[in-house]
């Protein structure tokens, strides 16, 4: 009778085991289904968007859903902020479950989410705005572009420029930068301005955005534009590598990860430069607001070139999900988000550089309240021309953490750019394919 | 039998043989009670792992054989996640000798400090409380704010780790960015924590009689034999469970790396877990993330039996004695 309840139990608890396996199976139901944009239902006014960011960019985005809610009324517009560090996970997850936002934010991952369909084409919905892109935003939206397919519509973008400490140069009677400098005229200023373990020249290229734009400098390619394959260990890109690689190395004009993780925890270029140990160092427009703040006399001016002037964009688009319910509304909120009005916030904020040029180019961006210093946000917009247009392939992440683990060494000084590249090529061949060349 | 048979004359029939029931009735409900309340007070756990556990992990067995993005219909492939990740993925193989690498040295280190400090602190000396709060007190901090310490700590020239080390002449390792250092590093963060197991320690030597000491010493015991002969012993169900609960955590570690290497350089301090994460929520290779998961609980479930099955003869539970 007592081995019966035994076994009885057993069979319960594996039955009620069995029937939560079952049912998790029945509840992700969706996943079998294959993904399908849905016909936009013009009865949905409920909008949902996404974006990451912290305290100041939830202000800036409110301010823009206001005036987006102000010019549709018929609408409910909901923001959602994300944290930076989950924002993908819990996209991801909210697609796969088929409760994905109207409207979303994306940067170089774009093509994750196209590649598998995952976003709405939008050129139809362009063309029908009567939205010229090239004029509205340069050549920052060929990175939103896949297979022939506009995906996002630039929001956010500003390329990478080159911060100056005044007084540095001052000291030294060094002329400040200006765009024309090429690698030799900035390493005989970042040799001069280097004084030992002390005060470096540069904050240093290791970071991705920096040694890809090198290579583009100097005519070569982490990825085909064209193909999408890898290309880094072709003699331009090793050339490229090696030379940022020897301002830490050869010339000493930069501090190594070594130098950094000395001056404190957590410390990089950035919190470097702040602390006026750096002289010159390149980073994007988030700089700005916490040296306005401080008490450094500082400038901006663009990133220095070399045999081609190339430089790497920050920025981020908004784009439809396919599980949005009403794909026309969600274009229509866009189009306003990334028109003049609607990108007014993020200049005047001073969150961000607005992808749509005029604003760029306005005086809100240029001369705005919250900047109180004598800077040069013409930066921006003289840089704009600058910057090297990109594929953001589908295996964008796998990629940069390819690079991260292939590089790790290489910017110890442990390994040369030639040894490091024909590494890493063969790491990127493995999942991306072969190169063609 | 008995009771009925030496019942009182005069007791009628039906009480005669319901004279055990209003007993058992008696238990029953009490039982019944007890078994009510211990349904309602274990629900919320059984109904959260059946919904939020269960469920997930035996659908990760499906997911294992298959490739899925999460965003388009899962494909089955078989075993084929499995033969990559034992044959053809050398990061994966580089993970896993990581994850052993720090299992094996951190699990059984930490043991051995804990019970050091455990003896140290159970000693009779001048402000042994506050020594007790400061060995525990790392095991309260955030592991984040941990992280940040050590990363002052094990900084190459300016930590002072490395300080010490110069002081008697060593040139202390770039901890963090060396590849051959930086599971070291984290193993030595680790034992910075070992104040939890030794605090189960403790309490485990409070528990051993005190008699057993008294009798030890008459016999002319010496401090070192009473350790080997009475205090270990004695606590070897508490090592037992530290020992358990540890492999189950280093073979887990996540935390640690994700904020101290991001498993770089080079995937040196890559770890099965953050590697597992990387793969099902970074680059959406769900299917392979599932599969790197059930090959860490049957690495987990090996090592916790081999665990059990020697414990018969390294543990000694007092009550089986007695028993």
């Amino acid at each position: 009778m007592r081995q019966r309840r035994t076994l009885d139990r057993r069979t319960l608890l594996s039955g009620t085991v069995a029937a939560a396996g079952a049912a998790t199976v029945a509840g992700c139901g969706q996943i079998f289904a294959e993904a399908e944009i849905k016909e936009p239902d013009p009865s949905h006014t409920r909008f949902v968007m996404t974006v990451w960011g912290g305290e100041p960019d939830r202000e800036a985005y409110q301010a823009r859903v206001d005036l987006a809610q102000e010019q549709f009324p018929e609408y409910e517009i909901v923001l959602q902020l994300i944290p930076d560090a989950n924002y993908a996970q819990k996209v991801q997850t909210m697609i796969s479950s088929d409760t994905g936002p109207d409207i979303m934010q994306v940067a170089e991952d774009i093509n994750v989410y196209s590649s598998r369909a995952q976003l709405v084409p939008l050129d139809e919905m362009i063309a029908e705005a009567g939205i010229d892109m090239e004029r509205t935003f340069g050549d920052v939206r060929e990175g939103y572009v896949f297979e022939g397919s506009t995906y996002g519509i630039p929001d956010r973008s500003g390329a990478a420029i080159l911060y100056y400490n005044r007084d540095l140069f001052d000291d030294k009677g060094i002329e400040y930068p200006t765009g024309d400098w090429d690698w030799e005229t900035f390493l005989a200023a970042a040799t001069e301005l280097t004084e030992g373990k002390e005060q470096f020249g540069f904050g240093g290229a290791s970071w991705w955005p920096l040694w890809f734009s090198l290579i583009e400098q100097n005519g070569g390619h982490v990825v085909d534009p064209d193909t999408g394959l890898p290309q880094i260990n072709s003699e331009e890109a090793v050339d490229a590598l090696q030379w940022a690689q020897d301002l830490f190395f050869a010339h000493e004009v930069a501090p190594s990860e070594v130098d950094l993780s000395n001056m404190g925890p957590d410390m990089g270029p950035d919190g470097a430069f702040e602390q006026g140990l750096i002289a010159m160092n390149s980073t994007g427009f988030w700089a700005i607001g916490s040296l306005a703040e401080g008490d450094l006399n500082w400038d901006v001016a663009p990133f220095f070139r070399g045999r081609e002037q190339a430089v790497s964009a920050f920025g981020s688009a908004l784009t439809i999900p396919r599980s949005a319910r009403n794909s026309r509304g969600s274009f229509e909120i866009i189009q306003f988000l990334t028109g003049v009005e609607g990108q007014g916030p993020i200049a005047s904020r001073g969150q961000d550089v607005p992808a749509n040029i005029d604003v760029q180019t306005s005086d809100t961006f240029l001369d705005p309240e919250w900047m109180d210093e004598d800077v040069d946000l013409e930066v921006f917009p003289n840089s704009a021309d600058m910057i090297s247009s990109r594929q953001f392939i589908p295996e964008w992440n796998q990629m940069q953490n390819t690079i991260t683990d292939a590089t790790a060494t290489f910017w110890l000084g442990q390994r040369n750019a030639r040894e490091m590249a024909d590494d890493l090529q063969e790491r990127l061949e493995a999942f991306i394919g072969p190169s063609s060349s | 039998m008995t009771i009925t048979s030496s019942a009182p004359a005069g007791t009628d029939a039906p009480s005669r043989r319901g004279a055990p029931r209003p007993t058992r009735q008696r238990m029953t409900q009490h039982r019944r009670k007890e078994a009510l309340l211990f349904y309602l007070f274990i629900s919320p756990w059984v109904i959260g792992f059946l919904a939020f556990m269960a469920g997930p992990m035996l659908f990760s067995i499906y997911l294992s054989f298959t490739e899925w993005d999460t965003f388009t219909p899962p494909r089955w492939i078989g075993l084929e996640n499995y033969t990559t990740l034992l044959f053809d993925d050398p990061v994966f193989r580089k993970v896993m000798f990581n994850t052993f690498f720090y299992s094996l040295i951190s699990v059984p280190l930490g043991m051995g400090v804990s019970l050091f400090l455990a003896n140290l602190l159970n000693k009779k000396i001048v402000l042994r409380k506050f020594f007790r709060t400061l060995v525990y007190l790392p095991h309260l901090i955030p592991l984040v704010a941990v992280a940040l310490i050590f990363q002052m700590v094990l900084a190459p020239e300016a930590g002072p780790l490395n300080q010490m080390l110069s002081w008697v002449g060593i040139t202390g390792p770039n901890w963090l960015m060396d590849p051959a250092w930086v599971k070291p590093a984290l193993i030595l963060m680790s034992l910075w924590q070992a104040g939890g197991g030794t605090i189960l320690l403790l309490a485990g030597m409070n528990g051993i009689p005190k008699e057993f000491y008294e009798a030890a010493e008459i016999d002319g015991a010496s401090g070192l034999q009473q350790f080997w002969t009475i205090t270990f012993p004695q606590l070897t169900p508490v090592i037992f469970f530290n020992l358990i609960m540890g492999i189950i955590a280093s073979f887990q570690v996540f935390a640690q790396v994700f904020i101290l290497t991001e498993g770089g350089p080079d995937n040196a301090s890559q770890m099965a877990v953050p590697m597992l994460f990387d793969e099902a929520f970074v680059f959406y290779n769900m299917g392979y993330g599932s599969a790197i998961a059930w090959i860490l609980f049957v690495v987990i479930m090996v090592f916790t039996a081999i665990a059990f099955s020697t414990s018969g003869r390294w543990v000694f539970y007092e009550t089986e004695v007695r028993r």
